[in-house]
């Protein structure tokens, strides 16, 4: 007698098992993916295609487009983003190179300053640069090299910009290029010196072609990240009155409100344009890669010799400029009392970090905001990784893999455009509900949740992808329903990468500012947001205390994770690989 | 604890179950300000100090962005804030006439010139905010005394000043120096065609000539007099042809769901504790008795330029146009 015909011996099973259990869990995903990202996203693309005030079909989208301010925004951040995948493409490859292919001292900790960038929010670097570059700098008036009186900071301009939006994505170019150098096989560095070929040609002539399709692919992700960026032009092109997409969308909508919303939909539109061109393009190109044999002995470090020295002496001094020199000034302004003032023993204080992380009653509001935020988007977007993961890269359910794919779309559009599409969509009462989250902290961790959960998603699909079936396949044999196979099989294996990436999602959301900067409400203040506010209100020096604070926390994290890199699988921290 | 306190403890409990008055002006509220943050923390101390039962919770931001912030969250359907403490009078007229202000009849406005009292009991000035001219005192020689000094070609070429777009503080003080018939919009032609430029709020002015990137600067005299007496080399002049004016007004939106506690806010704001502290923060007092800060003028030595409010009012979109269209958005 056939038992499955028994509708007893049905309901006897626990709940979610069997294809019904998995076929709800990737429905509940799949809610969860589309209400979350897509949804939004889509209804803001719809607006955009809507009529004008004057009812002409696609209205918009013809005024939008023949707007003088759009057509130079559009200018300037075409501009400026190209202009940064240079000083990024030129930087990220020269450090890969470096640390990929020569035997040097000190190896993770250059690493680390060269990822510095991943960990510091884009609008405190953009702050360090202000205190280094401006006359009152505490770094260069020493020196005598500050700008003189009367003369505007330097990096208030396009040319600022650019410097800036290069150093801070040239990690990806960076992260790209190393990779492809570790893949790189001994062999053909060995083949071309038998043939007689020096360094250099082996260097143009073996490994840089090798390379390059990875740098461009990583060149074409820091063109994205620089089309998106928020932190740099806000705090650098609206004083230098170099207007870019995302601030002008900025603008509009804290100067006009919510009335505007179709108007601007148009420019996020253009920003979606621009970022999914470049990732087209990336697509294609990496589809086109000839591939190399990656098997045999990995590339060895070239001994440096005499100019051992001379060259690590060299990296360290940029990676000083870069990375270290912005900060220590950023320090400085947050020592002294006042701007114009200059730092001396004597006028030294703790002022401003007493002040704006111990008195303010707001401040101390946005940490807790902002821990409590990240925490909660961290944890959910864990939790929902594995379940995603789990039934896409190890039950490779159909659904469950095209739902990898949109999952990504709330990554790669710009910020901003994100945050746009949340107040469309959840500014009016939710439906059935009567009340709106806009204004509540839901609505920012709703939009963290829609954006990072890639960060987690990532890594956790490539880990279980690498698992074995065949544990999950016993389990399901002696009838262990799907959420025990779940949290005690996929989730202790994908433990590793969970965690990592959600503390990746930590990092990431503790200091944003983008989505952020459009979301937030009173009660709901977070620590980018504030940083941002106490600069806007000629408060330089508690911004500073309060980023320096920031950063010190981040790092602080950082390494902690950095003492147990012996514990978490080879890959997980960017700077040991 | 003494038999004493606890019995006083006990009888206070046992008044504040008995009058409902004052079981109902507790719990919390939340105040939209422009005013900056770290002078608000300080605020909602000292008003703790005499109304503990009040939680008030603060956000901050530019004025226009803020009336822009609470346009959306009526259009949500609600708004978190109870009381607005805005720069000026303008945007609160604007509440006014779109009904989102609460008439409160029964405010404390004793000693408090009528001129600063909405007659419709919605809105009160809390203080006197004035807009006069800061310079870098390792950049200028000859100190500016006019607004005339400003348009010299040198003097406009280094002058940042507040952009209507962001500040409250400056659409009064544009919408004052252009219904100036010595002044007018052809007084900000010939600043933008000499150079001069404009940043966001006053916090942006300040910044850029303590920092020497610019040697003038259009500002409300409490930020300078304050970085000034942090140790910044600048120093604020009163201009001789005289000051715009902002009264910062304070209001409770009908919206408000704690009203009895937004009330007891808005009366703490015009008491002689707030007006001392407002003076200890650097601004001017409204209330008779008070007095100026140090280094101030005293209040009725200030010679305040004229302006029609209502023109102000009616011309505000214009005019944050045309300021946009000489020096940008």
């Amino acid at each position: 007698m056939a038992d499955t015909s028994l509708p007893a011996g049905r309901s006897a099973r626990p709940l979610l098992s069997g294809r019904g259990g998995e076929h709800l869990l990737v429905a509940l995903l799949a809610l969860y993916v589309l209400a979350l990202g897509l949804w939004p996203l889509l209804r803001l693309f719809a607006e955009a295609f809507g009529a004008n005030d004057a009812g002409e079909p696609l209205g918009l989208i013809r005024d939008g487009l023949a707007a003088r301010a759009t057509g130079r925004a559009l200018g300037n951040t075409v501009y400026a983003a190209a202009g940064s995948v240079v000083v990024s493409a030129v930087l990220g490859v020269a450090l890969a190179l470096a640390m990929g292919m020569l035997r040097l001292r000190g190896r993770v900790a250059m690493t680390f300053l060269i990822l510095a960038p991943l960990l510091i929010p884009s609008q405190i670097m953009a702050l360090a640069w202000i205190e280094l570059m401006g006359s009152s700098s505490p770094i260069l008036g020493p020196l005598g090299l500050a700008p003189g009186p009367g003369q505007t900071n330097p990096m208030y301009s396009a040319g600022g910009i650019i410097a800036l939006m290069g150093i801070e994505h040239m990690p990806l170019v960076f992260l790209a290029v190393r990779a492809a150098l570790a893949a790189l096989p001994e062999d053909l560095v060995e083949a071309a010196r038998i043939a007689g070929a020096g360094r250099g040609r082996i260097l143009v002539r073996v490994v840089l072609p090798l390379v390059a399709p990875a740098a461009a692919s990583g060149a074409i992700l820091a063109f994205a990240a620089a089309v998106g960026n928020f932190g740099v032009p806000a705090l650098l092109g609206i004083p230098g009155r170099f207007p870019m997409l995302t601030t002008l969308i900025y603008q509009r909508l804290n100067g006009f409100g919510p009335a505007v919303i179709g108007q601007v939909a148009v420019l996020a539109l253009l920003l979606v344009a621009l970022a999914g061109a470049a990732l087209l393009l990336r697509a294609v190109l990496v589809r086109r890669a000839v591939p190399v044999d990656r098997g045999g002995r990995a590339l060895q470090p070239l001994e440096l010799g005499r100019w051992q020295l001379p060259v690590e002496a060299g990296l360290w001094l940029a990676l000083m400029v870069m990375a270290v020199l912005p900060m220590l000034a950023l320090l400085g302004t947050a020592l002294v009392p006042a701007l114009g003032v200059p730092l001396t023993p004597e006028t030294l204080t703790f002022d401003n970090f007493t002040q704006t992380l111990w008195s303010n009653a707001t401040i101390r509001r946005a940490f807790a905001n902002s821990a409590g935020l990240s925490l909660a988007a961290a944890v959910i977007s864990a939790t929902v990784a594995l379940g995603l993961g789990y039934m896409a890269a190890q039950r490779r359910h159909g659904l469950a893999r095209r739902l990898l794919w949109l999952t990504d779309a709330p990554f790669v559009v710009p910020g901003t455009v994100l945050a746009l599409a949340y107040i469309l969509v959840f500014l009016p009462p939710l439906p059935g509900l009567g009340v709106s989250i806009y204004g509540t902290s839901t609505i920012l961790l709703l939009a963290y949740l829609a954006r990072f959960l890639p960060l987690v998603l990532g890594p956790a699909t490539v880990a279980m992808a690498g698992t074995e079936p065949a544990l999950d396949e016993a389990a399901r044999i002696v009838g262990a329903g799907l959420l025990a196979r779940i949290g005690r099989i996929t989730a202790p294996m994908a433990a590793p990468s969970l965690v990592a990436g959600a503390v990746l999602v930590f990092l990431t959301a503790f200091n944003e500012l983008t989505l952020s900067a459009l979301l937030w409400s009173s009660g709901v203040e977070t620590v980018g947001v504030m940083v941002f506010s106490l600069q806007y209100e000629g408060n330089s020096t508690g911004a500073a205390a309060l980023s320096a604070a920031s950063v010190g926390l981040v790092l602080l994290l950082a390494l902690t994770l950095d003492r147990l890199a012996g514990r978490l699988p080879p890959g997980t921290l960017p700077w040991r690989s | 604890m003494t038999l004493r306190t606890s019995l006083a403890l006990a009888l206070l409990a046992g008044t504040a179950l008995t009058d409902p008055a004052f079981a109902q002006a507790a719990g919390t509220i939340t105040v939209y300000t422009s005013q900056p943050n770290d002078q608000m923390a300080l605020v909602v101390e000292a008003f703790n100090k005499d109304h503990p039962e009040i939680t008030v919770e603060v956000f901050r931001t530019g004025t226009t962005e803020l009336m822009t912030k609470l346009q959306a969250e009526f259009a949500a359907g609600s708004t978190p804030a109870d009381v607005m403490l805005i720069a000026d009078a303008v945007a609160m007229t604007q509440l006014k006439n779109d009904d989102r202000l609460l008439a409160y009849a029964d405010a404390p406005v004793e000693g408090i010139p009528a001129a600063l009292i909405d007659p419709d009991m919605t809105f009160f000035g809390t203080k006197l905010i004035t807009t006069g001219i800061v310079y870098n005192t390792t950049m200028v020689d000859h100190a500016p005394t006019s607004w005339a000094d400003l348009t010299a070609p040198e003097a406009a070429a280094s002058l940042i000043m507040p952009s209507p777009l962001y500040s409250g503080a400056a659409v009064i003080h544009v919408g004052t120096m252009v219904q100036q018939p010595e002044f007018g919009w052809k007084y900000y032609e010939t600043l933008a065609d000499n150079g001069a430029v404009a940043g966001q709020g006053n916090g942006t002015v300040i910044e850029a000539v303590a920092r020497g990137e610019k040697a003038y600067g259009i500002i409300i005299e409490y930020m300078a007099m304050n970085a000034k007496a942090k140790g910044s080399p600048v120093e604020f002049v009163f201009p001789a042809e005289g000051v715009s004016s902002i009264t910062q007004p304070v209001a409770i939106l009908k919206d408000s769901d704690n009203p009895e506690a937004a009330k007891v806010f808005v009366d703490w704001q015009l008491s002689k504790a707030a007006q001392e502290q407002s003076v200890a923060q650097g601004y001017f007092p409204i209330l008779a008795g008070v007095a100026q800060p140090a280094g101030y003028p005293p209040v009725e030595a200030l010679k305040i330029l004229p302006a029609d409010a209502s023109v102000m009012l009616s011309e505000d979109q214009k005019t944050k146009q045309a300021f946009a269209d000489l020096f940008g958005g």
